[in-house]
């Protein structure tokens, strides 16, 4: 069946293109800009560049010491996410296959997490750390990363794991597995298609991480991405020739990532929002 | 060890670590900020109790309201700006209004991935004066000495950064309704286009009181992200100039950080939480309301 054009088509497209282009733009004038000396961006902003000048990414990359904070974020992301996966997994299964009374008081006390934000404990949490001798550590900005993905990656794998049913746990049990087994050989396989939804999602939000690095470093070697950016882009440089690249080596990466994952990434957003 | 201890064991071992983790890293910093929230603590010594005087500051502090006033603007931005033209894309999306649906809503969502400092400090440079916008205003309008001059307006300076936040966010619900709408059952709405039911009379009387709960859960996840903005405006303007773009979370960082007043800026981060469970509540009774129309 051939529908015919109408004006609501035509509307729809219009719209659909121009909020694609305004997304677009900005981006491909960053790339574009990364590549103009400094003179260039000022005196011809819209003209595209004449060569493909690498030297701001060289300048950027050094000077700016992104190099450091691209190793510090994805240490950061990796190691936290690794574990608020792992512990969300283990609580997921705990809550949603033991049956115990206790077990809606603890969902629940996970789902007031879930409207806790960073600001609301920031200035405690800097206070507990500098007293621990954890402030500008690394394992001082992992620990609250793990903690602050919990609230909702439980409540993924909890909805999940409810859905995967009892009588597979109990053949095995009766078969003399231990509860531990059943989790690492039971569970956590038939979970996998949840699980790399919560990895991507929470390595996402850790990568992105903005107020807990600026409040609880204060050394450049500890510094992640963003912060980093930050300083140097926002404040330290002046040449919008080294800040435009600083942008694209904080951008590019995560656009490629996207690009692999982004049904993943969408399904981590809209599982947030479902009714239940 | 009889099977029911045993199971008993392993069920606090699996929840130990995050129980712990959540315990001592989220909840038990909210009744410390509480505490602080009623001293004049300043970072050493012995904290002073001093009851409310700190709230009792803050709500007759200037820059406090014009604070609140921004952060309501920004609710405002998400739940009547983000999420109507979230769910526009979504439906037209669906309802297979335009081809290629698929690149469109690869690139709407994009924004999703990218740090929201890196697109504060794009968009200055975008509002630069050397950036787009002025390039194409001094184009177009032939003043080639034109500047923006939006930011030095006190009422006005918020708003270049609400369009930011509409550009960053309205993909993101698109794709949270699309995922949504996908999930109502084809059939229903193919026996009403077979009865005659107009466009408007199937968004009307079968998507939308489909839609009523997801609706009103992105619209609490609106409202505490709206609180909660920081990281954006503060690379972007800090706050500035002279505080007109300060949001509530910046008004707490500065005092806190800048002026070493942890009393003080913990009784504004404690306004933060009581505004955000304020409004859900709000919310959610409207949204009672609503589902009992259509019940």
């Amino acid at each position: 069946m051939k529908k015919p054009i109408t004006i609501t088509n035509i509307l729809s497209n219009v719209l659909m293109m121009t909020f694609s282009l305004l997304t677009i733009i900005p981006l491909a004038w960053m790339i574009l800009s990364a590549f103009k000396p400094h003179a260039h961006i000022v005196r011809h902003p819209l003209q595209p560049p004449m060569t493909w000048y690498m030297d701001n990414f060289i300048l950027a990359w050094t000077q700016g010491h992104l190099g450091i904070y691209f190793v510090n974020s994805i240490v950061y992301s990796m190691t936290a996410t690794v574990f608020t996966v792992l512990f969300a997994l283990s609580s997921g299964y705990a809550l949603s296959k033991f049956h115990y009374k206790s077990s809606r008081i603890i969902s629940m006390f996970y789902m007031l997490g879930l409207l806790i934000t960073v600001h609301s404990v920031i200035i405690p949490l800097f206070i507990m750390e500098t007293n621990l001798g954890l402030a500008n550590t690394r394992l001082g900005v992992i620990l609250p990363y793990i903690a602050f993905g919990l609230p909702f990656q439980v409540f993924l794998s909890t909805t999940y794991i409810k859905g995967i049913p009892d009588a597979m746990q109990e053949s095995a049990i009766i078969d003399g597995a231990t509860f531990q087994e059943v989790f690492l050989k039971i569970i956590i396989p038939v979970a996998t298609p949840i699980i790399s939804t919560m990895f991507i999602y929470t390595f996402l939000g850790n990568w992105n991480e903005f107020i807990l690095v600026l409040t609880l470093t204060s050394d450049l070697t500890v510094r992640s991405l963003p912060v980093g950016i930050n300083s140097f882009a926002g404040g330290m440089s002046r040449d919008y020739g080294l800040q435009f690249a600083a942008l694209v080596i904080g951008t590019v990466p995560m656009i490629i990532f996207y690009l692999i994952f982004k049904d993943k990434i969408a399904q981590g957003f809209a599982s947030g929002a479902v009714k239940e | 060890m009889t099977f029911s201890q045993q199971k008993r064991m392993s069920y606090y071992l699996f929840l130990a670590p995050g129980l712990l983790l959540f315990a001592s890293i989220i909840i038990f910093p909210v009744f410390y900020s509480l505490s602080l929230s009623f001293t004049s603590f300043g970072g050493y010594g012995r904290p002073v109790f001093i009851g409310l005087e700190n709230y009792a500051r803050i709500i007759r502090d200037e820059v406090f309201l014009h604070s609140l006033r921004n952060n309501l603007l920004i609710v405002a931005i998400s739940v009547f700006g983000q999420i109507p033209l979230g769910f526009l894309l979504a439906y037209l999306l669906y309802r297979r209004m335009v081809r290629h649906g698929s690149l469109y809503q690869t690139m709407i969502f994009l924004p999703i991935t990218i740090s929201p400092v890196v697109v504060a400090l794009l968009w200055n440079q975008i509002f630069s004066s050397s950036g787009i916008v002025v390039a194409i205003v001094r184009k177009l309008s032939g003043q080639p000495q034109y500047v923006m001059k939006i930011f030095e307006n006190k009422q006005w300076a918020i708003f270049p950064i609400l369009c930011v936040l509409l550009w960053m966010h309205t993909g993101t619900y698109m794709v949270i309704f699309y995922a949504n709408l996908q999930k109502m059952v084809p059939s229903l709405l193919e026996a009403a286009q077979i009865d005659g039911a107009s466009e408007s009379q199937m968004l009307g009387h079968i998507i939308f009181p489909h839609m009523v709960g997801t609706i009103a859960t992105a619209a609490i996840f609106a409202i505490s992200g709206s609180l909660k903005a920081f990281d954006l405006i503060y690379s972007m303007t800090g706050g500035g100039p002279a505080h007109f773009t300060e949001v509530i979370a910046i008004y707490m960082y500065i005092n806190t950080f800048k002026y070493y007043k942890y009393g003080f800026g913990s009784a504004a981060s404690m306004i933060i939480v009581l505004l955000a469970v304020g409004l859900i509540l709000i919310l959610q009774y409207i949204t009672g309301k609503l589902e009992q129309r259509f019940e």
